[in-house]
């Protein structure tokens, strides 16, 4: 019970400090960090879902994000409407995805699961790279000025950033709801063993679809909002398979398969990403990739639980010598 | 009749593994499963719980036909099963694991906690214990747990009590001895002949893809064709010419 109680501190703690970040750390720098952390989290959290609570990683993610930061723009672009107006069309052609691209690839376990993500969102880029009604290759434009509120154009970050907090919390708050039902113990029951899960009575395709609509829906919102946050779109930056790798990775360091373990990764990961950026300029942007491959290789050869596990180790040691202390 | 298997056969290209088998289990049963390994009876097994799908044949569960079914719609239907391999969620304590079995008639919360609650006290494990840190005898009997939790009307028990010392043996015994009285069907396949005599009253033995013999344990042990194929056809000769 004082253990659950610790944890409601922490994390009543860790929603205050997030809460007032922007109005300690003012400057623009620290709000894009702050905005840019927030919306890896959003993203890793709904990647949560289906990659890590039910174990089925994709690695084409990035086809939910990209779908959704591509319909604000198109709405925009074609019929003149608010970008807003997007997001529900983003949500409904995800959904729509996920469940076409579902059906196949959950007969693929493991490895063969993964590769087929990556296959299917890299030739959604590639399509999307010569489709000349959302602008092929260059991409579209959202407006450059706001013409009403519903725009969302805002010169500042702040309102982007208590935007995307908000997402985060409900999506938290689902996360945090399903992980207690049915549902939650089906897809850790599928994660753990398939087979087991069957003899059970676990409806597993059925379970892991359900998951991956989730996932996408959320995926595809968090791409809605990055794109009302820059106003620009293009394949590379929609589909690109490091917005994919993004997830996995912020997840995995934080723990992949537990609620708050794709917030910590960002926490970690966003701030040592845009330190490395900014410290190399221009010249430093191959560094992501060359950063990202070094989490992959420490978390995979040394702590493939993220650092939840590595805390749930540690933490009985620390709190013995607290109380020896 | 609970369970009905006619004629039931599974081949692997040229290999027969399972040629032809029929098994009728009325309800309240014991039925033991034996035989050499290699004989089929692994794959008789899986036939029944849904894990393959026989070549030819044909099973009635409840005089519904469930020969294609799902291992999941099968365990809806009421057919649990065990693995040979525990298969515990390691990730999850015992309380939960169980509880994935129990969601399966209780689709809330409490309730599957409560219904989980009942079955891990009536199998002797701890709750709040995590999976991982489990030894044999603890992953066999939380997998017990587990498929009871599904309240199965048919349990089919695929080793389920190898590897264990004499004393987790006696206990294991009574284990199935309990599952049996609340008026759960059991099949069960074994190597440890003290585990078949002492829980069952009627023996199938299979050997080279067929059931060879069955009966009473004590008729069976007795059988010719069953010494043949554990023993081999000289040992048969030499009890024949000690006579």
């Amino acid at each position: 019970m004082s253990e659950y109680l610790t944890s409601r501190t922490a994390v009543c703690f860790l929603g205050a400090a997030l809460l007032v970040y922007p109005l300690v750390f003012s400057g623009a720098f620290y709000l894009d960090i702050g905005v840019t952390f927030l919306l890896a989290a959003i993203s890793a959290s709904a990647w949560n879902i289906v990659g890590g609570y039910a174990g089925q990683v994709s690695v084409g993610h990035s086809m939910f994000f990209g779908v959704g930061a591509y319909t604000p723009l198109v709405v925009y672009t074609l019929w003149g409407w608010p970008p807003i107006a997007g997001i529900p069309l983003g949500i409904a052609l995800s959904i729509g995805l996920a469940i076409v691209i579902g059906m196949p690839t959950f007969r693929l376990t493991g490895h063969y699961f993964s590769m087929a993500t990556i296959a299917v969102a890299e030739l959604i880029r590639i399509f999307f790279g010569t489709w000349d009604m959302v602008g092929a290759a260059i991409g579209l434009q959202g407006p450059a000025v706001a013409r009403s509120f519903w725009d969302l154009t805002f010169r500042s970050e702040l309102p982007y950033y208590y935007i995307f907090l908000g997402v985060l919390a409900i999506l938290l708050a689902t996360t945090a709801a399903l992980e207690r039902r049915r549902f939650g113990f089906y897809l850790r029951a599928i994660k753990a063993s398939e087979r087991a899960a069957r003899s059970l009575g676990v409806p597993v395709r059925q379970t892991k679809m359900q998951a991956l609509v989730l996932s996408a829906i959320f995926t595809s919102v968090a791409g809605s909002l990055y794109v009302i946050k820059t106003g620009f779109i293009d394949p590379d930056s929609a589909f690109g398979i490091l917005i994919s790798v993004q997830m996995v990775i912020v997840a995995a360091l934080g723990g992949a398969g537990t609620l708050f373990g794709p917030l910590v990764g960002a926490l970690i990961l966003i701030p040592l990403q845009t330190a490395t950026n900014s410290a190399f300029g221009g010249g430093g942007t191959g560094l992501t990739y060359i950063l990202y491959g070094g989490i992959i290789v420490v978390i995979a050869r040394f702590e493939p639980g993220g650092l939840f596990e590595l805390w749930q180790r540690v933490a009985p040691y620390l709190r013995k010598r607290a109380h020896a202390a | 009749m609970l369970l009905e298997a006619t004629n039931v056969a599974k081949v692997f290209g040229a290999f027969h593994a399972v040629a032809g088998a029929d098994l009728a289990v009325e309800q309240g049963e014991i039925i033991g499963l034996i035989g050499p390994n290699g004989a089929g009876k692994s794959t008789f097994f899986n036939c029944l719980a849904g894990e393959t799908t026989p070549t030819t044949g044909r099973i009635l569960f409840d005089g519904k036909d469930v020969t294609y079914a799902l291992p999941e719609v099968r365990a809806r239907a009421g057919i649990g099963r065990t693995f040979q391999v525990p298969t515990a969620f390691e990730d999850m304590s015992v309380i939960n694991n169980v509880m994935v079995g129990a969601f399966l008639r209780h689709p809330h919360r409490n309730d599957a906690r409560d219904q989980a609650r009942r079955i891990v006290e009536l199998t002797g494990l701890r709750a709040d214990q995590q999976a991982r840190s489990l030894g044999t005898p603890g992953r066999k009997r939380l997998e017990i747990a587990r498929v009871l939790a599904t309240e199965p009307r048919l349990l089919l028990l695929d080793e389920s009590l190898a590897g264990l010392t004499p004393t987790e043996l006696r206990d294991a015994i009574a284990l199935v001895r309990r599952i049996h009285d609340m008026g759960v069907t059991i099949v069960i396949v074994e190597h440890i002949m003290e585990v078949i005599m002492t829980l069952t009253k009627r023996v199938l033995v299979f050997n080279q893809g067929r059931v060879i013999s069955s009966g009473t344990p004590e008729e069976v042990v007795r059988d010719d064709a069953v010494i043949e194929a554990y023993l081999g056809r000289a040992h048969r000769k030499r009890k024949e010419e000690s006579r």
